[in-house]
């Protein structure tokens, strides 16, 4: 692999790219899916190939196959030149690539279990446990239950014409649940879901207590809850909100392509304070074992912690090599590929909020009537409004500082400044158990985040009873 | 491209399938290559060309499913990908509901899925067409800061199964997607627009920037608003997500699961009257369009809404097995159930005409308004949305959300235009919902 990356890279150049990088890469993957006490769907998929990114003037071109052999290489690299040739004219701002230190390096890490180490006999056997427990607390209410299990390993070359060459194996897993309770009136749907970095020891690390049965419970608990009400109120972030907060509102606005593009609302506002200074947040792959964590991202740059807001005013971007060209700043090591048949992007990896001071009951004692949004489920952001929605599985009303009735079916909608302005209490624990895969133009990049409790006034809850 | 004999290829796995233990099997094979321009700052920012083949096999032993894929078409990797496939479904649990593949069966024609045209086409003509954009673009505003892509794809593939299915197929893709942010001051107008066909005559792809300048312009001078109960008029791009979230909740395995907000609706009362809507995989030139499903059943038009009326579900092999009902064509090679292209019946009055009516409400012009899956509650932010005063688009909002149940949205539903955006097989109306439970942050 290492001897067609570099090849390739070579040919690139001499046949007139300014900069060229090649990754060759080869996954795969097993996912089990259990259902209503079946194992259902097993499936296996492998891919390889490689993919060349060339600088040819003032464009870039890039080609992929599907294939390791020389010659389709070699097509690429022909592909990818004449791509940037037929474009350059048109190009309004040119591309660019950082000048660093190239890298040689390689991180190979094994999971502590071999993908073939455990047997699909053994990872059947524990998921039907997890869902058998999950529905053994539901009985008869759970109408049904899905487990699934995937676990997926990567091995991949990058080299460029700089010099860098960066060879990287390693493994994830993720297990989700998901139980879907019925009274006879209504449906509702409880899940939870675990990451790491790493492979089938997943399943001997996720206790089904902490698991399946808190998402067998969430389900039945949600059948007792009333739909929430509409209009303004004072939230109180659960971490998994708060991470949502981070990673769509503020973390998408952080990315510096989008900045470049002046398709950020950040755009411009380095150095300004966004928030109160109780507030940092930072973006960082090297938390150890977590989901978004790498040592190198796809251009050959070494991960690191990335400080996006400090003390309340914002301090840094993510950076790709060209973005950090464009800025004149340091690359982040922020520039990922889903595969051999994407160029690398400007993406989030473990996105997080710092913990503060104030503990949960202190928060609660100052909310005469607002709502605790908690288990995150989803959130999308327009960087360009600077708008951003967050979706909550669960949620509680406070009345007079104490928490009241449960609620369902929670998202709330708010513009990322005003929020950030609006937080009034950073919390005192910590919590980052949101692992996931971020999707941006048409890839997807597994990520983390999470934080705090916070407080924030003034945001729109979208209920059913008019406030 | 190539002239290789993917249907050979797929016949080929099945009997090495069948070989090593399969009960029933089908292989999906192909081949696909495509063009991507991208476009930053209101100027190109690359172009990439990909192409690759993909073999997936799909295996069953005593009803239990094992699947496996494969990139590119390496004779050892797919000897190991249809070994796997074996594997997996001889470990998978038996499943007495799994009667069979679909068995051949002839079907029409569908015209207009491969466009010699758009096979032909080179980088040079979606540079082409993505600086008509960018020209058309700044035209109407020259500091317009527009972003997208403009995108061919030409693929053919093939189909065989242990039942007997035998099936070839080819078909081409071209799209264009733009968005637009215009500035004035400190305040923002963002949108997008698009276009895409099976054949380049259905496209008028030189015109997708324009059209999200001129979005964009409409979007400057957002408000917040107070909340309310008003009404809601979907426009054609909130109706087609409106409405195939329903369509994709008629799911049979969903039902047969109990997982679905319409449990125990099949043949119930579930919307107001004025709305039919049809899934019709047939439609000629059809994005979604295709003689087979993804497992060779036959594709045909289906009606799943009739006069407010849930008649239908979406079937694939296995739910219909299990239901001992036929197929209705919507099953994809991966087991799952997938809708095709959606064709409201269309109402006696125009867009204009519903919209006027409106003393009060909100206009949604694009957005996601879906339902949970289960509960059919509604949390939805209006992404793109005019506040609605005496029949006319007030201004934009911002920060206001959409409460509800997905019944009661339906039943309140009063109104389906005449009139309809009409994209490649689809039909997109206006919807006017009564009644609806808006938040702002007034």
């Amino acid at each position: 692999m290492e001897d067609l990356a570099r090849y390739l890279c070579e040919l690139a150049k001499r046949r007139g790219a300014s900069f060229a990088d090649t990754r060759v890469l080869h996954r795969r993957s097993e996912s089990v899916l259990v259902q209503d006490g079946r194992a259902d769907k097993l499936a296996a998929y492998t891919d390889r190939g490689v993919g060349i990114r060339v600088l040819v003037g003032r464009c870039w071109g890039f080609a992929s196959a599907d294939s390791l052999e020389r010659s389709r290489g070699e097509k690429c690299v022909d592909d990818a030149i004449s791509l940037a040739r037929a474009s350059q004219d048109f190009v309004s701002d040119p591309a660019m690539i950082a000048e660093v230190a190239p890298t040689v390096a390689e991180d190979l890490r094994s999971p502590e279990v071999a993908a073939g180490e455990m047997p699909v006999k053994e990872k059947i056997s524990r998921l039907l446990e997890y869902e058998r427990l999950g529905r053994a607390l539901g009985g008869d209410a759970v109408v049904n239950s899905i487990v699934s299990y995937s676990e997926g390993t990567r091995e991949e070359v990058l080299a460029n014409t700089a010099g860098t060459l960066v060879r990287t194996a390693g493994a994830r897993a993720v297990v989700t649940c998901l139980f879907v309770a019925s009274d006879g009136k209504i449906l509702q749907r409880g899940t939870e879901h675990r990451g790491i970095l790493g492979g089938p020891e997943l399943l001997r690390q996720v206790n089904p207590e902490a698991f399946s049965v808190v998402a067998a419970r969430k389900a039945l608990a949600l059948l007792k809850a009333r739909p929430a009400p509409a209009g303004r109120f004072t939230v109180i972030f659960h971490p998994s909100i708060t991470g949502l907060l981070v990673h769509e509102a503020l973390g998408h606005n952080a990315e510096a392509d989008a900045v470049w593009a002046g398709q950020s609302i950040l755009e411009g506002r380095l150095g300004d304070s966004l928030a109160p200074e109780t507030v940092s947040i930072y973006d960082d792959s090297t938390v150890p074992g977590a989901f978004g964590s790498y040592a190198y991202d796809s251009e050959g740059t070494p991960g690191r912690r990335r400080p996006i807001i400090e003390k309340g005013r914002l301090v840094g971007f993510l950076h790709s090599l060209e973005t950090a060209a464009k800025f004149k700043a340091q690359p982040t090591g922020s520039g990922r590929a889903e595969s051999y048949d994407c160029r690398p992007i400007v993406r989030m990896s473990n996105t997080f909020m710092e913990r503060g001071t104030v503990p949960l009951e202190e928060m609660l004692r100052g909310v005469e009537r607002g709502i605790y949004l908690l288990d995150g489920h989803w959130g999308y952001v327009f960087v360009q409004k600077g708008q951003f929605i967050c979706h909550a599985g669960q949620a509680r009303m406070i009345e007079r500082g104490q928490l009241g009735d449960a609620l369902r079916d929670v998202s709330i909608s708010s513009m990322t400044l005003d929020t950030l302005k609006n937080i009034d209490a950073v919390g005192s624990d910590f919590e980052m158990k949101m692992p996931g895969m971020c999707g941006k133009e048409g890839q997807s990049a597994p990520t983390d985040c999470g934080g705090p409790h916070v407080r924030v006034g003034d945001v729109v809850v979208g209920g059913h009873a008019e406030e | 491209m190539s002239d290789f004999n993917y249907l050979d290829l797929c016949a080929d796995c099945v009997r090495k399938a069948v070989g090593l233990g399969a009960e029933w099997c089908d292989v999906s094979a192909g081949t696909g290559r495509d063009i991507s321009v991208s476009v930053e700052k209101s100027g190109i920012k690359t172009a990439d060309a990909g192409q690759g083949d993909d073999v997936a096999i799909r295996v069953f032993v005593k009803g239990g499913m094992g699947y496996a894929s494969v990139s590119g078409r390496d004779p050892g990797d797919i000897d190991e990908a249809v070994r796997r496939a074996v594997a997996l479904a001889n470990e998978a649990s038996a499943d007495p509901d799994f009667k069979s593949l679909p068995p051949p069966q002839p079907a029409p024609e569908v015209d207009g899925l491969f466009d010699d045209r758009i096979a032909g086409m080179g980088v040079e003509d979606v540079v082409r067409i993505t600086v008509a954009n960018l020209e058309a673009g700044k035209a109407l505003e020259p500091e317009a800061n527009l972003s997208g892509h403009v995108g061919l794809s030409v693929g053919r593939g093939a189909l065989a199964s242990s039942a007997g299915v035998a099936l070839e197929s080819r078909g081409t893709d071209i799209a264009a997607d733009i968005e637009a942010l215009v500035k004035r001051g400190g305040d923002t107008g963002y949108f997008y627009e698009f276009d895409f066909g099976r054949q380049l005559a259905d496209c008028r792809l030189d015109d997708v920037a324009a059209g999200a300048v001129l979005g964009a312009r409409r979007f400057l001078g957002a408000r917040r608003i107070k909340s309310g109960r008003m009404a809601l008029v979907l426009g054609p791009l909130a109706s087609y997500g409106f409405l195939g979230g329903v369509v994709a909740a008629a799911n049979a395995e969903s039902i047969q699961r109990g997982r679905s907000y319409l449990c125990g609706k099949v043949d119930e009362i579930i919307a107001s009257p004025v709305l039919t809507v049809i899934d019709n995989g047939l439609v000629p030139r059809g994005v979604r369009s295709g003689a087979h499903d993804g497992e060779g059943t036959r594709r045909r038009p289906l009606t799943v809404i009739d006069r407010g009326r849930l008649v239908s579900l979406l079937h694939n092999s296995y739910t219909a097995g299990k239901a001992c009902t036929e197929s209705t064509g919507h099953g994809t090679h991966s087991g799952g159930i997938s809708p095709t292209n959606l064709r409201p019946a269309l109402g006696a009055r125009t867009a204009s005409e519903i919209l006027r009516e409106v003393t009060e409400g909100i206009y949604l012009e694009s957005g996601e308004l879906r339902a949970d899956p289960a509960s059919g509650d509604i949390s939805a932010s209006i992404d793109f949305g005019f506040l609605i005063r005496n029949g006319e688009l007030v201004h934009p909002v911002e920060s206001a959300m959409i409460g509800g149940n997905i019944f009661d949205l339906l039943e309140r539903l009063d109104a389906v235009s005449s009139d309809a955006r009409e994209e490649p097989g689809v039909l997109m109306p206006t919807l006017r919902i009564q009644d609806v439970q808006i938040a702002g942050a007034e």
